[in-house]
């Protein structure tokens, strides 16, 4: 995974500073989004790893299959992505790009677990307290799950924010 | 002991009432891999050089490489457990170990736990492994002995407080020998012991330990194991481990003496961490810090003055100045000095016990080659007596090696060179001491002193040990008072000159050996 960050930050350097610079982070957030799913699908991901399909034959499919969906530049980074044989780096382009995106536009992503579904007054009170305690804007994602006994666990990146009572009942049982 | 059911329930009582329901930050990562002890781990982006990192299972690991996106780290202990995807904590901490009195007569592995069976350390206090040395200001010079017992170390190599003395040689020659005595020596001297024993087997440290028990002295000296069967990490810690419990007894205005058991080991367990972490490797495969590895760990063994001896107690402790004295061991392969690493320790320490295996051989044991050893700072520490009386010892020996090879034509010699050559042989003969008997500095002036005089020339050369432990029970039964003098003061006074000379003159007229 990290091996893969590392290879995969020039790509999504230079495409982030390419829709920097035409404005267009949007379209790209779309057309990575777009090229992500495609190569999910188990008969694709089959057909990039088939060594008998060369290059040319390989570019012909991806772009018929995009005709429409991309833009003339996604296409062109697909192509290049083709040719230097990095097809399986878009997951982690993408991952990385949106990362950069959302630091460009002061945001910030944060998984929220909560053990009992906030209510949405609740939510919005969170929402305002993780904006003052990050910074940030907040983008919220919230799940549920009941093994946290009780409380909020919050990530933010590497952060992790433990305020569950199944994190509490950890620290107890280290401590005894 | 047996605990009492009630006071383990007060005593959890206690425990939660204190408990505070704290929220916990932290940074947190997954682990990508894990390869013979070293972790590979994603995130992590605010981690530690050096910082403790916790996994699942309580187990926790060191942070040493911290790249890009990714952080490497050796897992302190089993790492069985540990499997791809695993949640890994930051402590926000550097690895630390528990230090203080409770220590002493323990047993305990590189992280600080006890192994020893004999129930949990009672302390509170703890610091961390890697310290950085005491400053220049903060030092004093060494000029206070360390007696190691041993006749031919204490006369012709002296080890002062404070000092870095290596012990180098070949296996089987006695290095650990030499360790061993000179902790049974220190028993009542008030300096603390710690031996650290470094990819060594159990069954030889539980030797060690036993050994030190029956002489009575486990009971001033820490024993750090970090052996052949626990993982390369716990190995290449274990001397910081040791260094930092020793510090403690420095830094608050005592003596301590710390032995690494052997660094050549340290050495190739860090060398291992290393390939494994992928750094690049450089001469004999270790990486370009080895150098610092064992700088940065002797540079702590020091002596401080008594300022600063005040200033880290807090002004509890006045007018009194602290050191730590390390004996580290260097293992040689088959006498080669100009290998990586002993030449490394030598350039760091001050001086060096050499050890060599024909002299081992050929019976003579401690087998120091005094033509190779040297002490670069213990002269000054040297008790008077001894150094007065250690000088003659140094020079017959030099003499004596100059000449040796011309032995055999001993009746084609000058009266000279062969009264030379019997001298050396006596001298030789008199540096044998057996194992576990230290001596103390009288019974060691008293055995030089005839050496000096020349009592021991009309002794036949395979008489002379006899001759020895006969005069030495003879002093030690008719001029107690005389030696205890020597013992307190270590001056060596006209009137203690005439003392030992009539006492060996009457022993010599009336006793046989």
């Amino acid at each position: 995974m990290s091996e893969l960050a590392t290879l995969a930050r020039p790509y999504a350097v230079a495409v982030f500073k390419r829709a920097k610079e035409t404005d267009s982070a949007k379209t790209w957030s779309k057309n990575l989004a777009f090229v992500a799913s495609v190569f999910s699908n188990k008969s694709i991901s089959d057909l990039i790893d088939n060594p008998k399909i060369g290059k040319s034959a390989l570019s012909t499919v991806l772009l018929d299959i995009s005709e429409g969906q991309i833009d003339q530049e996604g296409q062109n980074f697909l192509k290049i992505l083709i040719e230097n044989n990095r097809l399986s780096l878009v997951p982690a382009i993408t991952q990385l790009f949106e990362t950069y995106k959302a630091e460009d536009e002061g945001s910030i992503e944060i998984d929220v677990t909560t053990a009992f579904a906030f209510t949405d007054e609740t939510k919005k009170k969170f929402s305002s307290t993780l904006k003052k305690v990050f910074g940030k804007k907040v983008n919220m994602k919230v799940a549920v799950d009941s093994a946290l006994i009780g409380g909020v666990l919050v990530r933010a990146g590497d952060q992790v924010i433990d305020a569950s009572v199944r994190g509490q009942l950890q620290q107890l049982a280290q401590r005894l | 002991m047996q605990l009492n059911p009630s006071e383990i329930s007060d005593l959890i009582k206690k425990k939660i009432e204190n408990f505070d329901l704290s929220t916990q930050v932290h940074t947190e990562g997954t682990v990508v891999s894990v390869t013979d002890g070293i972790v590979r781990i994603h995130g992590l982006s605010q981690a530690m050089q050096g910082e403790m990192l916790e996994f699942t299972g309580g187990t926790f690991g060191m942070a040493l490489n911290l790249e890009r996106d990714s952080v490497g780290a050796v897992v302190l202990g089993s790492y069985q457990h540990i499997s791809e995807g695993d949640t890994v904590k930051c402590t926000g901490k550097i690895l630390e170990v528990p230090i203080g009195e409770a220590l002493l007569g323990r047993v305990v592995d590189a992280l600080g736990n006890p192994i020893d069976a004999k129930g949990a350390i009672d302390t509170t206090e703890f610091s961390p492994i890697e310290k950085i040395a005491p400053g220049v200001i903060a030092r004093q010079s060494v000029d206070q002995p360390v007696q190691l017992g041993l006749k031919s170390i204490d006369a012709m190599i002296p080890v002062g407080r404070g000092q870095r003395e290596l012990i180098i040689g070949d296996r089987q020659t006695g290095k650990t020998a030499i360790a061993i005595d000179a902790i049974i020596n220190q028993k009542g001297t008030g300096i603390k012991c710690i031996y650290v024993a470094i990819g060594q087997k159990r069954s030889s440290i539980a030797n060690v330990v036993r050994k030190l028990e029956e002489h009575d002295a486990l009971a001033h000296t820490i024993i750090v194991v970090a052996s052949a069967s626990e993982s390369a990490a716990l190995q290449f810690i274990a001397p910081y481990t040791g260094c930092t419990m020793g510090e403690y007894f420095r830094d608050k205005g005592e003596d301590a003496l710390i032995i690494y058991d052997d660094l050549t080991k340290q050495a190739w367990a860090y060398r291992q961490v290393s390939l494994l972490l992928r750094r690049p490797p450089g001469r004999e495969a270790y990486p370009g810090d080895v150098f610092y590895l064992h700088s940065r760990l002797l540079e702590r063994a020091s002596r401080i003055n008594a300022t600063e001896v005040e200033k880290l107690t807090g002004g509890k402790v006045k007018g009194k100045t602290g050191s730590l004295t390390a004996l580290p061991i260097i293992e040689t392969q088959g006498g080669d000095v100009s290998a990586f690493v002993p030449t490394n320790v030598i350039s760091i320490t001050d001086g060096q016990i050499f050890l060599e295996s024909n002299l081992f051989n050929s019976g003579i044991r401690p087998a120091v080659n005094a033509g190779l050893s040297v002490s670069r700072v213990g002269g000054a520490a040297q008790t008077k007596i001894i150094k007065k009386l250690g000088g003659g010892t140094r020079l017959d020996l030099a003499q004596y090696r100059e000449l040796a090879a011309f032995a055999q034509f001993a009746s084609d010699l000058d009266e000279n060179t062969r009264k030379q050559i019997e001298r050396g042989q006596r001298v030789t003969e008199l540096m044998k001491q057996n194992q576990y008997s230290p001596m103390s500095v009288a019974q060691m002036a008293v055995s030089l002193f005839a050496a000096n005089e020349g009592f021991l020339d009309t002794v036949e050369v395979n008489k002379v040990l006899d001759f020895e432990s006969a005069l030495q029970s003879y002093m030690k039964s008719e001029h107690k008072e005389l030696m205890a003098n020597i013992n307190a003061t270590g001056d060596f006074s006209s009137d203690i000159s005439t003392g030992i000379r009539s006492a060996i003159e009457t022993f010599v007229k009336t006793h046989s050996w």
